[in-house]
């Protein structure tokens, strides 16, 4: 059986486990009312996607300079990614929006709620890209740096062809885990009234009453957007096998 | 296998006999629902929910949901009832019943103190920002009324304040209590219009075709009332605010 068929056939059994636990369910289905509220919900996924690709680059780009803060060998900047790191992955992201939002972006007069909502999401996200960065880079033996300067690479080409190569390879699975993340974190962007797609459902529920109906476009949504990014993984891994 | 169907048996009947008043409220609006220092819930809604227990000689669980996710905990069987500073308006009607109201307040509007908002009608213009709690009646005036100016949805009350207060919305629409509240709260950036511009009841909340529960309510709230038990609650928690409203010729009364 190919591995294709496979994830295709346990995929249903598992749709058909859900169906039947959802006709046990003693509940009045409304569809009509969802319906009604569509573009609601199709304007939301949209802001939830640009969100995520905004916040899924800043990330990126931030947690790549503070790993780089991190492995620095002046103690100041080491001190300034520590602190960055520690403070952002021990506190909520809730709190971070709030206090980020009220306080510090009022007190700068950032009003704009979407950038700021898009900063916060980054520097949080970025946090923990900034470890699996600084892992992926201390897991390449001191043996290769070394072999890569035995034969005459400078120190630019020994991390651009010896050790990112290598680097890359070992921490996309879980870039891709904290991308994913990442997206569906994005719908805390709520609390600052960012109307985004988690939010839009809850309004429709809130209107229709109709709470499974709301819901269950959600997690469609949501799966639309995350699968294609653990499929892309998934393809960058195999371009970056030793063989390629 | 007999003595155990008998055991089920007995079971059964033990916990229809003391079934519990499942009591749905979000424990976040002071002073009808809230908690104590201790955690314990407390407040005017938790005072009447206690009070109705006892009059259907049940024992009775309080359960804490979030506002908008009351009334599907009531249609989904989670909860008996909801006594949650909730209005009876006609969309609710549609998916859940009510009883006979019990309190009588209205929508009113905290606006910035440097906002030039009047009256509800000046926030139906282009340009304009209204902050609302998700799922009021607040929220789907809003949406439903005001359809020029823009809408923010907050999940807390407190948040949709500091939206007025930062001057990042124009008002906050909400009843006139709470508005009256958070004005005092912060004098200096705000301004209270709580002249009601929609009139509003508050109600039990009831699953539809529980007949005999909302039978039962209508009952209690009657004898409750009689017996002077919403102005003893009036007294205990908003002396004040009683007093207040009462002066300005406000609605606010049970």
């Amino acid at each position: 059986m190919s591995r294709r068929l496979a994830h295709i056939l346990v995929a249903a059994a598992f749709a058909a486990l859900v169906a039947v636990a959802f006709s046990r369910v003693n509940y009045a289905w409304n569809w009509s009312a969802v319906w009604e509220y569509r573009d609601k919900f199709i304007q939301g996924w949209l802001t939830t996607v640009a969100l995520s690709l905004a916040a899924l680059v800043a990330s990126t780009a931030i947690g790549a300079v503070a790993s780089v803060c991190l492995q620095s060998r002046n103690v100041l900047v080491e001190a300034v990614g520590r602190v960055y790191v520690e403070l952002i992955r021990g506190t909520p992201l809730l709190v971070q929006l709030l206090i980020g939002f009220y306080v510090i972006a009022n007190a700068v007069g950032l009003e704009n709620r979407f950038v700021v909502g898009v900063l916060v999401l980054s520097l949080f996200s970025g946090a923990y890209m900034a470890e699996i960065f600084r892992g992926g880079l201390a897991a390449i033996p001191q043996t290769q740096r070394d072999s890569a300067r035995a034969i005459g690479l400078t120190p630019w080409q020994s991390l651009r062809l010896v050790i990112l190569p290598q680097a890359v390879r070992l921490v996309l699975p879980a870039v891709a885990g904290q991308l994913v993340s990442l997206v569906k974190d994005s719908s805390l962007l709520s609390v600052i009234a960012i109307s985004e797609f988690t939010l839009n459902a809850q309004e429709v529920n809130a209107v229709t009453y109709s709470t499974l109906e709301s819901f269950l476009p959600l997690a469609a949504g949501y799966l639309v957007l995350t699968l294609p990014l653990s499929a892309l993984s998934r393809w960058l891994e195999g371009r970056f096998r030793y063989e390629a | 296998m007999l003595a155990i169907s008998a055991f089920l048996a007995l079971a059964a009947s033990a916990a229809t006999a003391a079934e519990p008043l499942r009591v749905g409220m979000e424990l976040s609006y002071p002073p009808f629902e809230m908690t104590d220092p201790q955690g314990r819930p407390t407040g005017v809604s938790v005072r009447l929910a206690e009070a109705l227990a006892k009059h259907l000689g049940r024992p009775l669980v309080i359960e804490n949901i979030a506002f908008d996710g009351l009334i599907p905990a009531l249609k989904t069987g989670r909860i008996d009832c909801i006594i949650s500073s909730l209005t009876a308006t006609p969309e609710r009607s549609k998916s859940i019943a009510f009883s006979e109201p019990y309190l009588r307040t209205g929508l009113a509007l905290l606006v910035g103190a440097r906002s030039p908002v009047q009256s509800a009608a000046d926030l139906d213009v282009k340009g304009r920002v209204i902050a609302v709690k998700k799922g009021t009646t607040g929220h789907r005036y809003a949406t439903t009324a005001l359809k020029q100016a823009r809408t923010l949805v907050l999940d807390k009350e407190n948040t949709a304040v500091l939206e007025v207060v930062q001057g990042k919305a124009d008002a906050f629409i909400y009843d006139s209590l709470s508005v009256y509240q958070n004005q005092k709260r912060h004098a200096d950036t705000t301004r209270a219009i709580l002249e009601p511009f929609r009139e509003e009841t508050w109600a039990i909340g009831l699953r539809q075709g529980d007949e005999p529960l909302r039978g039962q309510v209508n009952e209690f709230l009657k004898a409750f009332r009689a017996a002077g038990g919403f102005e003893r609650l009036g007294d205990e928690f908003l002396p004040e605010e009683k007093r207040a409203f009462r002066e300005r010729g406000i609605p606010f009364y049970f």
